[in-house]
């Protein structure tokens, strides 16, 4: 009975927590890189601000599947998370595996494309192309990280690695693994939409892309789906790599440095054309995982 | 933020959400995209304010008109507006707009662009300086403050008396009305 009413708890607070931390990520990304560009920047809870601001508003429907759409994409954010472990808090992780969060987080984009097709702007559908043909190129080399991950640890259960990890030793420093690591975080960027890779939703280009159509409060659902994603995909890296953490605090710093030091790699970049982020993307990450595999099956056999 | 201002956001949440989380959809069709740059960028940094520029009318809500209107760019401008969602701002920057400005005898510019859109407040010069872009915004809040940024509710009541005017420079309009049109009011004398 308690510990049933401890997981209900932790069913309920996750995502709340996720949500503030992806929030907190955003209004971080925006500060440090107005930083990188020498002007002093916005407040901290800019996006917060404009979140009410958006919700306030009015907004135009395009239909019900651009209702429908949006509130798939966010479902699914959400449940991803339940799946993943955050420091010792892990309401559903002992149930599902790698494999599970594979298949729900393609919920994420359908959703989106979903929504869009309802739009009917042409701007959504170059979007929505180029955001599909991205993610083609950055999950092969996700899935031969994820693989050569259970492959060295025998096992597809996140909560399992963690518990390894934390008596061996991270996997970023293990020897076949590093090169994992070094690819996932490559192709990070592409997972979170940033600079160098946001080519799906650029603004100069196609007015934004898959957001062209979102005004109020969908714009503000949109945002608060792309700060689940943040919280999800490095998330997903320390749980991995940095071998999670035994209490939520050290996670989160643990977190913090990693959203940084790729926010600062990548304010720099300017942005790619499509095919030569595809040409990026499925060379050296896609190289280093596939060398990572090799190596751990020659290891482990 | 200010301490004093804690109160303000729990008494009128949407209202303080308005004034700093201003997105704005500029409209450079003539002069004065050169004064945009710097006030967005390193010199002025306008994101202080929460002020960014976004690409589309659906996420903007603060419409900024730059230079001269010519009778072709009237009409994006017209649909661009409706587009936008309330509540929804309109700066005119520079003196064309306001009443043709150096353009007062052109054939092809519109001279006074409150005739076919509502403004909320004008910046007058040729060309004004990009600071004078904060002291806008600055008035903008102080009307947003005492409800008077009410320009696209203007719009609403008056929408013949705007719908007549469009109609009279561009000729047939090929959008339905966004308001329904109840009388028909007399358009003023086109110029």
């Amino acid at each position: 009975m308690e510990t049933m009413v401890i997981k209900v708890m932790q069913i309920i607070l996750l995502p709340v927590l996720a949500l503030i931390i992806g929030v907190f990520f955003l209004g971080l990304a925006r500060k440090i890189m107005a930083r990188i560009h020498w002007r002093y920047g916005p407040p901290l809870i800019q996006p917060v601000i404009d979140m009410i601001r958006l919700f306030y508003q009015n907004s135009v429907s395009h239909g019900r599947m651009f209702d429908l759409g949006i509130i798939l994409s966010l479902a699914g954010s959400i449940v991803v998370v339940l799946f993943l472990p955050f420091g010792r808090i892990c309401p559903l992780s002992s149930s599902g595996g790698l494999l599970v969060i594979l298949y729900i987080m393609l919920l994420a984009p359908l959703g989106m494309a979903l929504s869009g097709g309802q739009g009917a702007n042409p701007n959504i559908s170059i979007g929505i192309s180029r955001k599909l043909i991205l993610s083609l190129g950055y999950e092969v080399p996700l899935l031969l990280v994820l693989l050569s991950i259970m492959t060295h640890y025998k096992t597809i259960s996140i909560i399992e690695v963690v518990n390894i990890q934390q008596s061996t030793g991270w996997s970023i420093i293990s020897f076949p693994l590093f090169l994992s690591g070094l690819s996932y975080f490559l192709i990070l960027p592409a997972i979170l939409g940033l600079r160098p890779f946001d080519i799906s939703s650029a603004p100069q280009e196609i007015s934004s892309g898959p957001m062209v159509e979102y005004g109020g409060k969908y714009l503000a659902l949109a945002t608060i789906e792309h700060a689940f994603v943040l919280f999800i995909s490095i998330t997903l890296f320390v749980n991995l790599f940095l071998g999670g953490a035994a209490n939520p605090a050290i996670f989160f710093v643990k977190m913090l440095v990693v959203f940084v030091l790729g926010l600062c790699i990548n304010a720099v970049f300017p942005r790619f054309r499509i095919e030569q982020a595809i040409k990026y993307l499925w060379k050296w990450p896609t190289l280093l995982a596939f060398l990572s595999l090799i190596l751990t099956l020659a290891i482990r056999s | 933020m200010d301490r004093n201002q804690i109160t303000k956001w729990l008494k009128a949440p949407a209202k303080m959400a308005n004034k700093y989380s201003l997105h704005v959809i500029y409209f450079c069709t003539g002069c004065g995209i050169i004064e945009i740059p710097p006030v967005i960028t390193s010199r002025w940094d306008a994101e202080r304010f929460g002020i960014i520029p976004v690409a589309t009318p659906r996420q903007a809500n603060l419409f900024l008109i730059t230079g001269y209107v010519s009778v072709k760019t009237l009409r994006a401008i017209i649909r661009t507006y409706e587009q936008m969602l309330e509540p929804k701002y309109v700066i005119g920057f520079g003196s064309c707009p306001i009443n043709g400005g150096m353009y007062w005898d052109s054939y092809n510019t519109i001279k006074h662009l409150d005739k076919y859109i509502p403004i909320d407040g004008w910046i007058a010069g040729c060309m004004p300086r990009p600071e004078a872009i904060f002291i806008a915004v600055t008035h903008l809040w102080t009307l947003i403050d005492k409800d008077m940024a009410n320009a696209y509710i203007q719009y609403r009541e008056n929408y013949e008396f705007y719908r007549s005017n469009q109609e009279m420079a561009l000729g047939k309009l090929e959008w339905p009305p966004l308001y329904p049109i109840h009388s028909n009011v007399r358009a003023v004398e086109n110029e």
